[in-house]
């Protein structure tokens, strides 16, 4: 489900993997209609469907009876995306990313998706429900750079 | 809608090259897994996998190959990936993936890359 206009908007899916591909859509037509670069877009993109793909794993894990919400918002210079969820809180910016060498070198696997949002987007804000709301809601902002 | 397709073939080198096409996400990386896990329980170690036409990566896809690496080498062969689009590649390139593994402009270049049998 989505609601619009050209550079702004939303979209709500059920809380399961299929529907990362609808998330990436939606951004894409919005954020290369505003004139952003592909390397703009292409970053953007990634960088909102690796916090979808961590909260449908593993804060709600692949139930289609819950659902994500995305918010799109594009100033001439900035693009915003906005994250809800009902999910237990939990905010990306306390959390340890790998050191790339040493994970590397381990083999390892997984949690790769909270470094790629900090490496991609300029801002990441988390503010946890409360008194006021009772979704939680991740923005993250990136500058338009050319 | 399919996403992702990812289709294997063994040349006469003993070299699996695995197609890949489409949406590689956390979605479609379960399929990945299943097919390359296939390929090396049936005694493939040389596996060359051909991203000419795989339009998107996230770190789930990533993941996939991080799983066999360690034990494609062990068994002597390799996993060398080849013919990424740019916006692919900048993904890999991100993380620092190609410190880990190899990178050819062509599927031809990464099975040469491959040693003789015969030595």
């Amino acid at each position: 489900m989505t609601s619009d206009d050209s550079h702004n908007g939303t979209i709500n899916v059920p809380a399961t993997t299929d529907h990362l591909h609808e998330i990436r859509e939606f951004l894409r037509a919005r954020i290369r209609a505003a004139g952003f670069s592909e390397f703009e877009e292409n970053g953007i993109v990634l960088a909102v469907d690796e916090a979808c793909s961590n909260l449908i794993r593993h804060a709600y894990h692949n139930d289609p009876t819950q659902s994500v919400e995305v918010s799109l918002a594009i100033d001439p210079d900035v693009v915003t995306v906005s994250i809800s969820d009902t999910a237990t809180p939990f905010d990306p910016n306390s959390a340890q990313v790998p050191d790339m060498p040493t994970y590397l070198q381990e083999r390892r696997n997984g949690g790769l998706g909270i470094l790629i949002m900090r490496r991609v987007m300029d801002m990441i804000d988390y503010v946890p429900c409360g008194p006021t709301s009772n979704r939680n809601m991740l923005v993250l902002t990136k500058r338009r750079t050319a | 809608m399919n996403q992702f397709t990812a289709v294997t073939q063994q040349d006469e080198r003993g070299i699996c090259c695995i197609d890949l096409a489409g949406y590689l996400d956390a979605h479609t990386a379960t399929e990945l897994e299943s097919i390359m896990n296939t390929a090396i329980t049936n005694g493939c170690s040389r596996i060359v996998v051909n991203f000419a036409d795989l339009e998107y990566i996230s770190s789930a896809g990533l993941g996939v190959f991080m799983v066999f690496i360690e034990s494609v080498r062990s068994d002597g062969g390799d996993i060398k990936l080849a013919a990424m689009k740019p916006k692919v590649f900048t993904v890999f390139d991100l993380l620092g993936f190609p410190v880990l593994f190899e990178i050819y402009p062509t599927v031809e270049e990464a099975k040469q890359a491959f040693p003789s049998l015969d030595a």
